[in-house]
């Protein structure tokens, strides 16, 4: 019976996921869209929980729910008429898009059954943020550092592109 | 092989750092100088950008002269494994550093750039380089995600750098969203890989790959892993079928920023593509060859890549009138024949794409300059306003000449060298028909690059005054001589060109 | 315990979904926000992985620095449609003008 509670609440989260993932890629409407793409980050926010990524998990729910996803409503919102901004680049009809990807979940499907994936012989438990960091400050300090350039230029470049005037 | 921990890391890292500081430093100008007269701002920008190139220029040469000869043991694997420190990745560094230089003074009297301001231009190129030489040296999965994205970012805003031009933000807006997709799509497979071989250090990855239970049963998802994985390289190098985004992205961009692209990430997409496949999933024999590891043939893969590249970027390269499209088809062509190199799976074939990238450098950029200096006196990309500039000058004309039969492949000038290196690479590795595929490839480029030949000796036929000269910035006049020089003199400096090739062929090698 | 291939065949649903969306989806904000699942997919393998295949926070790192570059993206990416809606605009509004008069 304890093993079911889990179960259950793995395949509530999946099926929030992946229901509001079609919404997201699916919907008419930009603003539905933006706010299924909120219940889809919370349950993979959920997803980390049930993985024992607790850090993780904190660190999604503050950056995609509280900064990416506030960036494109707050995008969404300010140019109304960003409905008009289409790429006019080759698109794929609703059909033949969907039938290309469900040809390659088939095949990802596949691949994950038939490859013997490898199990862990131990598994450390508990809180990870003491762990998170130490690796950062010291197999990944370099990885940190370019990860800290690229956040400043980011910044510097999405700034310099939305500021209005050109001589700056 | 040592594994250096950060501190002792840092001995082999100056020219990065110094980088680094750089861009900083040019940030810092930039506001200081706030209030100044343009042209002083300007200078105040340039000159520590400049500088810096230079001295971390001077550090990767010096660099690359101190390690002693072709000696595998000079690798180190620095910050506990993420990146190489070996021939490979030093000569790629002062590539691309020396890149950066050129192209940070093409930006100086470019037309197209006289409006906007310069400041985040710079610290973008800046950005660009460092994060280009942290691509090309990644041994880390992470890492290669990481560089490969910094780089892009850093792209994509250098694209749309002409807020103001509709052309130029369109760009932009394809370049992102199509790079997001293709890293996305890289960023899985990646993930599938580190689930597959439960590491995420390329060494240690082969090393998995090579034991018994993960080469039996791991093939489909070998597979799926290295198509995912090549839609990133593919992206980055704009090989077919990653190429879609390139002819619009290098017609919008500033021309400047587009040399830079069509140079930089490219031989960075390459050096990835060597680190990946070479480092991550083939193994040296010992004499000169590699055999693959794991139970996927992605030599096949590549070698399919390559063909339907080359093949596909000259033919519609004949069909372009605007120069910057041509040249974007031209780059894709390019790319399949250093892939070429990646195919023969030798020492050999490593050094043909080394030596390739040596020679594109200089012969794309000054295609490119010359692109640029007409633009700035006729202010078009149509080849058909190219009509008429022998009248108006001669000496431009002979010096697209050069580039262009260079970049053709013919005999006296150093493209033909560098095609000459893949050509033997391949044949050496048996698969005659590809070469004779790529001698018949460059037969079908030669049309294109002749056509703008003769477009520069037809009449002008515009109102214009043909007698008019055409003027040429003497910075540009340098630039081009600097350029200009190495394509001529080519055939005799290949002794030297297969000396550096040797040493700078030999990767990190942990086995 | 929920096994790890379910959480793979999730994510790989994820994927695809994102796949899709980036293949049909005209409007740049709906390639955007697609391009978001297929971030999130990958994470949820690595964060898997880090779990099954190798028990330690490797994987979880990994999926920490992705979170950044998406930010980083997306902060981009708005920014360059921002600037373009500012010119598209421009340029209808001078059509207008070029009507009238």
């Amino acid at each position: 019976m304890e093993d079911l509670a889990p179960k259950i609440i793995f395949w509530v989260f999946a099926a929030l996921m992946l229901g509001s993932a079609l919404i997201v890629v699916a919907g008419k409407n930009l603003v539905r869209s933006a706010f299924a793409l909120l219940a889809t980050f919370f349950s993979v926010a959920a997803f980390y929980v049930m993985l024992g990524a607790d850090f993780l998990a904190g660190a999604q729910v503050l950056v995609y729910v509280g900064g990416i996803l506030t960036l494109i409503l707050f995008g969404v919102m300010l140019t109304n008429r960003i409905y008009s901004l289409e790429l006019n680049t080759p698109r794929f009809q609703v059909v033949p898009g969907a039938l290309v990807s469900a040809a390659i979940f088939m095949i990802l499907v596949t691949v994950v059954r038939v490859t013997p994936w490898k199990q862990a012989s131990i598994v450390e438990e508990g809180p990870t943020t003491a762990r998170i960091g130490q690796a950062l400050m010291n197999q990944y300090v370099l990885p940190f550092e370019v990860a800290s350039v690229l956040l400043l230029i980011a910044l510097l470049g999405a700034a310099m592109l939305v500021r209005r005037r050109t001589d700056l | 092989m040592d594994r250096l921990d950060a501190v002792s890391s840092l001995k082999y890292f100056v020219p990065e750092l110094v980088l680094v500081l750089t861009l900083i430093g040019v940030l810092l100008c930039d506001l200081i100088s706030k209030n100044r007269a343009p042209m002083e701002r300007r200078l105040l920008i340039v000159l520590p950008s400049l500088f810096g190139l230079l001295v971390a220029l001077f550090f990767s040469v010096s660099i690359y002269f101190s390690a002693s000869g072709p000696d595998p043991s000079d690798a180190q694997a620095l910050f506990s494994n993420m990146v190489a420190f070996d021939g490979f990745g030093s000569l790629l560094r002062i590539l691309f550093i020396f890149t950066a230089i050129i192209i940070l003074l093409f930006t100086i009297e470019s037309r197209e750039l006289r409006s906007v301001h310069h400041g985040e231009l710079l610290v973008l190129l800046l950005t660009v380089t460092v994060a280009l030489i942290w691509m090309a040296n990644s041994i880390n999965l992470l890492m290669i995600y990481l560089a490969l994205e910094t780089v892009s970012v850093a792209s994509y805003i250098m694209v749309g750098y002409l807020k103001t031009d509709r052309l130029s933000n369109e760009a932009s807006l394809k370049y992102i969203l199509f790079g997001a997709v293709s890293t996305g799509t890289m960023l899985f497979g990646l993930s599938l890989l580190y689930g597959l071989t439960g590491s995420l250090d390329l060494y240690e990855i082969r090393a998995a790959l090579m034991s018994e239970q993960v080469v039996a049963s791991s093939g489909p998802a070998l597979m799926v892993i290295i198509v995912l994985v090549l839609a990133g390289i593919g992206f980055k190098t704009a090989t077919v079928p990653f190429h879609f985004w390139c002819p619009d992205v290098y017609t919008g961009a500033p021309t400047p920023v587009t040399a830079f692209l069509s140079v930089g990430p490219k031989v960075a997409g390459f050096a990835v593509l060597v680190r990946f496949f070479y480092g991550g999933m083939a193994s040296s024999t010992g004499e000169q060859t590699w055999t693959m590891v794991g139970s996927v043939d992605w030599q096949t893969i590549l070698m399919g890549i390559s063909i339907i590249t080359m093949t596909l970027g000259n033919i519609a390269a004949l069909l372009q009138t605007n120069l910057k499209r041509l040249f974007a088809y031209s780059s894709i062509a390019h790319a399949g024949y250093i892939m070429m190199g990646a195919v023969a799976l030798s020492d050999r074939g490593i050094k043909a794409m080394l030596a390739y990238v040596v020679v594109y450098l200089f012969m794309n950029l000054g295609a490119f300059l010359v692109i640029i200096v007409v633009h700035n006196n006729t202010g078009s990309f149509d080849i058909k306003d190219y009509a008429g500039i022998w009248r108006r000058s001669p000496m431009l004309t002979i010096v697209m000449g050069i580039f262009l039969f260079s970049l053709m492949g013919i005999p006296p000038f150093a493209g033909f060298l560098a095609k000459w290196y893949v050509f033997a690479a391949v044949i050496q590795a048996g698969l005659v028909w590809l070469a004779v595929i790529g001698v018949l490839n460059s037969a079908i480029g030669a049309f294109y690059y002749v056509k703008i030949l003769k477009t520069m000796f037809m009449e002008g036929s515009d109102t214009a005054e043909p007698s008019s000269k055409l003027e040429l910035h003497p910075l540009y006049a340098v630039l081009l001589f600097v350029l200009v020089v190495p394509n001529i003199v080519g055939l005799l400096l290949w002794g030297y060109l297969d000396r550096v090739t040797e040493y700078s062929h030999k990767l990190l090698d942990v086995m | 315990m929920i096994p790890l291939e379910y959480y793979l065949v999730v994510a790989s649903a994820l994927f695809s979904l994102g796949l899709y969306g980036m293949l049909t989806r005209k409007n740049a904000v709906n390639v955007l926000m697609a391009i978001e699942l297929i971030f999130n997919s990958a994470n949820i393998n690595l964060v898997a992985f880090s779990r099954f295949v190798t028990g330690d926070t490797e994987g979880q790192v990994f999926a920490l620095f992705v979170i950044a570059i998406a930010a980083c993206e997306a902060a981009v990416a708005l920014a360059i449609v921002m600037s373009l809606y500012r010119i598209t605009k421009g340029v209808s509004l001078e059509d207008a003008s070029v009507l009238k008069g």
